[in-house]
């Protein structure tokens, strides 16, 4: 019973998608709409083989998630340590809340001029863009989350002796986890969106942008999409692999929660 | 609005809030005084300011700012009108729910920018496209936030609904959307934000007019006194976005202190 | 006005339900008759079924063998002859008082609407209340308004779904005090399911005692006595007595002895 109402639910919703597809095949098909604009499936899959046979594609992946990975990893850990500042301490949070907060209300692309200008056309803007785009949801979600953690958690610490470095390590941050993974993950979202910013924007060889740019150059809309599936599927995988990850280290807190 | 202000940051700590800014000014001053940096990479704060009153006179700014005004609203218009409807749609109805919910979360894994290079080859760059992309950022916050709010309407509200006889677009405009309306509000937030967002990614990829021209302009012929002019109105624009944005949260959803509805 | 009408009839009628593929009995063979215009209390321990037959007779449940009639006819679905008011109060919390009060009138004209809405919630002591919203009201004033709402639709029969439950226990007498002078002003029928032997014996003309696993029902009282009643009479302790017999709950001694 439940394997034919999960049968129904798949058969429901890929309706939608394979209606598309047919209309797309037929529509490209009939050759009333140029193929450089609207390539038919069959096309773009050969795109996909060839694109993935080609050696040159895995190198343009390899630069892509290299640039997310060091610009994420930077951005975590910098915004994990600012947010815990704000986080302990309110006049920390006085002195460098108001600033975070207008700057913030700055969109990232827009640093792009800016940065080009200072740095040239190099990787370093294309990697603190990413940055960025990784800090402000951590150092949010940080702070945030130990705001949150139960005045009664402070109480029990208090009592059993609980102080500095071992109150952050045993008490704050275990109570914040949800609230700091929960702004891990929105923070890989983001480097991943900007990372189209830094490539579309700040012209380099290597990268996805840059053969999805290369496609639109060359009218070849296949290649286009070819690396927009690209993106998206990468950006997938990448974000289920840390929300697992995230569940794994919040294994016992659901009984916390509901209570 | 100043005085509730003041309440809840009390003068000293008003003041500890300059010193990150007054910090990084002197050292940008001090910087630019001991030429640290060309002048070309970095203008003092006074040429800054005379800059963006400079823009402001000769009326470029302003027309500027228009037309990046316009393509927000117009793209929000576009983008969020569309989420808003599919969200609606999509918590009232587990059919179309079960139609376009996977595929707008295939769609939704595709970086917004992404979609830019195919925009362009299909419409050129012209100013549809722009919009097109903004509502593109515009369109995922508001259907997610508004389908989260309609399917999250209490049954308790349904039951009423039927004990009232309530039916069709009484039922949506009195009881669904009014229940569905601090999820929706996030989501117009949100998706303006977003708008705003995407509206310099359109800009920087090539156009005649707009804040983002402002920079591109200031780029190319090394103006970084206009580059950063252009970053500052971007910034003050967006954060008086936001601030109205608030204001307006706070005045629809006045009098829901709990949104449960107090002792149930 | 509607003297006559407002008799509501329970024949023969049972209901289960399916749980894990086996089927749970939840009302067995129920036969009652709520005339017009008394008041008839529903009294049984939770899980006795005694809310799944006051959602049938509001027309929320609807499947079910057996009759459920009002004035004769089958009752289709919820209706304006009938109020209700949840244990919950159930206001919508972006409408004012007023508002919520006038959430059945919409069909009606603005100024019958603030005539109706005015009187209502004169009737149950509330009247300058209009603009304020739910959350800013307590509990006992919340299920006022509540009520003011079922009654502004001038329903026959108004049924009352635990709609004390959640007030504490000095309120919770007074809101008592208050239904029954609402009941002697409406002259309606009103049905109340209540697990507070206490308020059944107050405000009842007849108690219905009901039993879990399958819900029946094992007793019918009536209470002839006048009217208010004195909660510390003999003549209610005894009631009171034989009430909690049927639960097993009853005093070893008689309750002669314990006055």
């Amino acid at each position: 019973m439940t394997i034919s109402n999960k049968t129904k639910a798949f058969l429901g919703s890929s309706i939608v998608p394979l209606l598309l597809v047919i209309v797309w095949q037929y529509v490209a098909s009939s050759g009333y709409v140029a193929s450089f604009i609207l390539p038919s499936p069959n096309q773009i899959i050969k795109t996909f083989v060839t694109n993935f046979v080609e050696k040159e594609y895995a190198l343009h992946i390899a630069a892509s998630l290299k640039r997310v990975l060091i610009g994420f990893l930077i951005g975590t850990v910098s915004g994990f340590s600012f947010g815990l500042l704000m986080g302990l301490s309110r006049t920390a949070e006085k002195i460098f809340g108001p600033f975070f907060n207008v700057i913030r209300q700055v969109p990232i692309i827009g640093f792009i001029p800016l940065i080009i200008m200072w740095f040239g056309v190099t990787e370093l803007p294309r990697i603190i863009i990413i940055t960025v785009a990784a800090f402000y949801p951590v150092t949010l979600n940080t702070f945030a989350g130990i705001r949150n953690v139960p005045k009664e958690y402070f109480e029990l610490s208090s009592v059993y002796g609980y102080k500095g470095l071992k109150l952050i390590r045993r008490i704050v941050i275990p109570a914040a986890l949800p609230s700091i993974t929960t702004g891990i993950t929105l923070a890989l979202g983001m480097s991943w969106a900007m990372l189209m910013a830094a490539e579309l924007f700040i012209q380099t060889y290597f990268g996805i942008g840059t053969r999805i740019q290369l496609g639109r150059d060359k009218f070849n809309m296949a290649l286009v999409i070819v690396g927009i599936i690209t993106v998206g599927a990468l950006g997938f995988f990448m974000t289920t692999i840390v929300e697992q990850l995230a569940k794994a280290l919040d294994r016992g807190k659901i009984i916390r929660k509901e209570t | 609005m100043s005085l509730k202000f003041l309440q809840r940051f009390n003068v000293k700590d008003r003041l500890l809030g300059l010193i990150v800014p007054l910090f990084v000014l002197a050292l940008w001053q001090g910087a630019v005084s001991q030429h640290l940096f060309s002048e070309l990479l970095l203008v003092p704060p006074l040429t800054l300011w005379n800059t963006i009153i400079e823009l402001f006179r000769s009326g470029d700014l302003i027309s500027n700012i228009q037309v990046s005004l316009n393509r927000v609203f117009l793209g929000f218009l576009l983008g969020g009108s569309a989420g808003f409807i599919l969200g609606v749609g999509m918590g009232l109805s587990p059919v179309i729910n079960r139609a376009l919910g996977p595929l707008v979360k295939v769609l939704q894994q595709v970086p917004e920018l992404a979609w830019m290079p195919m925009i362009i080859l299909l419409f050129g760059i012209d100013e549809f496209a722009r919009i097109f992309f903004i509502a593109i950022g515009a369109f995922y916050p508001m259907i997610f936030n508004t389908y989260q709010g309609v399917s999250g309407v209490p049954e308790k509200y349904h039951e009423l609904a039927r004990v009232f006889d309530y039916k069709s677009f009484r039922y949506l405009s009195k009881v669904i959307i009014p229940s569905a309306l601090p999820s929706i509000i996030t989501g117009i937030r949100l998706s303006i934000g977003l708008s705003w967002m995407f509206l310099v990614g359109a800009e920087l990829f090539g156009t005649e007019s707009g804040v983002g021209f402002l920079m591109i302009m200031g780029r190319q012929m090394f103006q970084i006194d206009v580059v950063m002019a252009g970053l500052v109105v971007i910034g003050t624009l967006g954060l008086i976005i936001n601030t109205l944005l608030k204001k307006f949260e706070q005045f629809v959803l006045r009098g829901r202190v709990s949104f449960d509805g107090g002792a149930a | 006005m509607s003297v006559a009408k407002g008799t509501l009839e329970i024949r023969n009628l049972s209901k289960s339900y399916v749980v894990d593929n086996n089927p749970l009995q939840i009302l067995k063979n129920i036969n009652i008759t709520f005339p017009a215009g008394a008041f008839v209390s529903i009294l049984g321990s939770s899980g006795c079924g005694k809310t799944t037959l006051l959602r049938i007779m509001l027309g929320l449940e609807t499947s079910y063998e057996g009759d459920a009639l009002i004035d004769g006819e089958k009752i289709e679905g919820p209706g304006s002859n009938r109020g209700i008011v949840f244990q919950d109060h159930r206001l919508l919390p972006w409408l004012t008082v007023g508002e919520n009060v006038a959430f059945g009138l919409d069909k009606l004209n603005r100024k019958t609407k603030k005539l109706l809405v005015d009187e209502h919630l004169k009737l149950v002591g509330l009247s300058g209340f209009e603009g304020a919203y739910p959350a800013q009201l307590s509990g006992g004033m919340a299920q006022r308004v509540a009520i003011a709402r079922a009654l502004a639709n001038k329903p026959e029969i108004l049924l009352l779904d635990e709609p004390l439950g959640a007030l504490d226990a000095l309120t919770r007498m007074y809101m008592q005090k208050e239904l029954e002078r609402l009941w002697e002003f409406e002259k309606i029928t009103m049905i109340m399911v209540t697990h507070d032997v206490d308020e059944a014996i107050y405000l009842s003309d007849k108690i219905i005692i009901m039993s879990s696993r399958p819900g029946i029902i094992n007793k019918i009282i009536n209470i002839p006595s006048s009217r208010p009643r004195d909660r510390a009479s003999s003549e209610f302790m005894q009631i009171k007595a034989e009430i909690l017999n049927e639960f097993h709950l009853g005093s070893e001694y008689p309750f002669a002895y314990a006055i």
